[in-house]
């Protein structure tokens, strides 16, 4: 019987000839069994920062069309500037995130195979679908938006009412599919704790799509609309901040997850994710709170940080992810039998 | 071992034109018929290392070599399965046991174990589950091939595998594995690995068949007094868990499937697509909730 330390010898050609592997330090929880020469026992996934952003950017888009719709419907007539920006940004993200998507792709000229069937067992096939319906009707919501905007503002286009539903629908879909993209594979860090990592994907989604319209508001003159805005980055944040705690717990139970506490991506996430994602703006959106006139100065540092979180969160979750992938105890101890 | 198959006696001189029909009859016992399901049996207690399976494997499916260096950490130069490995033997020189050195562990095949991996063609194929565009399907064998004219690279087989097998090459973009020579067999020929292999450690057949000759072989293993020995990747053994059912490439091992880099109780991910789904939309729903909520009163205000 071989009790190898993990070293994660480096397999592909490219991994041997490229980047140095730094070890991580042993942790109480760790893995003690065997394993073949320290081997990876799985393969990470070939995916490249394209995809992170891309998670980034479904996010943001499809909150921000939830937003955009909820001001539409619910929303005073001092939101109509809440509905316009909600509807560009989420037409920007598909329209950049799809291109990202496709330059991951290593055939890329056959980007339009994902259409090809529907498989009901692949959230890849699943989001597919849903980044269609959401670019297709989030393009309809946005053209209605333009004609409202060149008829003065005061017109309700029907065509962008009717739209901004399956949009508003397909946007939910764009918020948390990312997150069962990753549990449904093998990787540990990701196969772990499916529902914690689908909540987390969901709430930083609503605070990205919330951090960014309250920017918008920002620059456009519309601070009362900032204000709720902020409020729920507020509430998104603060949940973000539990469930990621919650996850943190169970990853150390489990015996996974330890190139997201430790090493390169293990700062990132601490510092990126969790400090400058959560903590800043908790801390900037709590002051506002309290003060008795609102700081602008306050309320645009809170969404920026939430903004660089999110993307960071993204980045980190994936590149640790392949991480747990090459070290074989962390896959071990997740398939290992109890009393084992 | 001298038996001879009937059939063989039709072709007793060697001079042939062609194809012998339904070959896999006179070389494995078993006639391809589209329909039936087929695997591998690989009993690792007859393995010798040969690498004759990693060949032949590499010869008949024109795959390129790889890494040509040594490792430098065992007898192992072939490292693992990828892109263009679809066989991979491994070798695991057993030189202490439970704080026992070698000279005292029960000696049983000069306490080396050799295994020949290959694509275990699951019952429930994560791969193919996780597959996008159709291009990794189930064939009329009930095996596993991935359709190099459909895929697209988007690489989600990889990680969805639960065995280190599938692997997308940069060579051509394409997602790479054993076919169980899916190419062969349509021409009534048994796999090239198994075919080669000199000490029929690999056996190809319908895999009804095979499960019930591994179980034989375990018992005959007990009763000789090999008591470690045990299936991996029959149904509801080892391997075969979290909702993957069978392995139609399953293994008779001896010692702990970590030791051969095989997890013992792997599961299939698309078990994890609803939990996921459910949570991330129930939370967004939440959220969506609170903040029109939050957007209703501020309008409120407004009026």
């Amino acid at each position: 019987m071989i009790r190898a330390p993990e070293t994660g010898r480096p397999r592909s050609p490219a991994a041997l000839f490229g980047r140095h592997r730094e070890r991580l330090p042993a942790e109480p929880e760790d893995y003690r069994g065997p394993t073949y020469y320290g081997q990876p026992a799985l393969k990470p996934s070939p995916w490249t920062w394209e995809v992170a952003t891309y998670m980034f950017l479904a996010g943001l888009g499809g909150s921000a069309q939830i937003l955009a719709t909820a001001a539409d419907l619910l929303g005073g007539p001092g939101a109509r500037s809440v509905v316009r920006h909600g509807r560009y940004l989420a037409v920007a993200s598909s329209v950049l995130g799809a291109p990202l998507l496709i330059s991951d792709l290593k055939t890329p000229g056959r980007w339009y195979n994902m259409l090809r069937i529907f498989r009901p067992t692949s959230p890849m096939s699943i989001g597919s679908y849903i980044l269609t319906t959401f670019g297709g009707a989030s393009a309809l919501a946005a053209a209605g938006q333009v004609l409202a905007d060149r008829a003065g503002g005061r017109d309700h286009s029907m065509l962008a009412r009717v739209a901004q539903i399956p949009a508003a629908l397909a946007g939910a879909g764009m918020s948390t599919y990312t997150a069962a993209l990753l549990s449904a594979t093998s990787t540990p860090l990701w196969a772990a704790e499916p529902r914690l990592l689908a909540a987390r994907f969901a709430c930083s989604a609503m605070a990205t799509g919330a951090a960014a319209l309250s920017l918008a508001e920002q620059s456009d003159g519309g601070p009362a609309n900032s204000r709720t805005l902020d409020q729920v980055a507020l509430a998104a944040t603060a949940a973000e901040l539990a469930i990621s705690v919650a996850s943190d717990r169970r990853q150390r139970e489990r015996g996974v997850g330890r190139p997201l506490r430790q090493g390169g991506w293990g700062a990132a996430h601490m510092l990126g994710a969790i400090g400058l994602g959560a903590g800043l703006p908790l801390a900037c959106y709590g002051l506002n709170l309290v003060r008795r006139r609102r700081s602008r100065a306050l309320s645009v540092a809170a969404s920026l940080a939430v903004l660089a979180g999110g993307m960071i969160m993204r980045h980190a979750v994936l590149h640790a992810g392949q991480r747990s992938a090459e070290l074989p105890g962390e896959y071990f101890r997740l398939t290992r039998s109890a009393g084992r | 071992m001298t038996a001879v198959h009937p059939r063989a006696l039709e072709y007793v001189d060697s001079e042939l034109d062609g194809v012998i029909p339904d070959e896999s009859e006179l070389t494995a016992g078993t006639r391809i018929e589209p329909g039936k399901s087929y695997g591998f049996f690989t009993d690792t207690t007859l393995c010798i290392g040969c690498k004759a399976c990693e060949v032949a494997c590499k010869e008949w499916n024109a795959l390129p070599a790889d890494d040509m260096r040594l490792t430098g950490m065992s007898y192992d130069n072939t490292g693992g399965l990828g892109a263009n490995t679809w066989r991979h033997v491994a070798f695991i020189e057993q030189i202490s046991r439970n704080g026992e050195r070698a000279t005292e562990m029960t000696p049983f095949q000069s306490n080396w174990l050799m295994m020949s991996d290959v694509c275990k063609h699951c019952g429930n194929a994560p791969c193919l589950e996780a597959c996008p565009t159709g291009a990794i399907f189930r064939t009329e064998f009930d095996t596993v091939v991935v359709q190099q004219d459909i895929c697209n690279g988007c690489g989600y087989c990889v990680p969805a595998c639960p065995f280190s097998v599938v692997e997308v090459s940069l060579i051509d973009g394409k997602a790479h594995k054993c076919t169980l020579c899916y190419d062969r067999m349509k021409g009534g020929l048994e796999p090239a690995c198994a075919k080669a292999c000199p000490t029929d450690s690999i056996q190809f057949g319908e895999l009804s068949d095979l499960q019930e000759r591994a179980e034989r072989r375990v018992d005959q293993l007990h009763g000789q007094g090999a008591a470690s020995a045990y299936l991996y990747g029959a149904p509801g053994g080892p391997g075969a868990t979290g909702g993957l059912e069978r392995l139609h490439a399953f293994f008779l091992l001896t010692d702990e499937p970590e030791v051969y880099n095989l997890p013992e109780a792997p599961s299939r991910p698309a078990n994890r697509v609803a939990p996921s789904l459910a949570s991330g939309l129930a939370t967004i729903a939440g959220l969506g909730l609170a903040a029109a909520a939050l957007l209703a009163f501020a309008g409120r205000d407004e009026r």
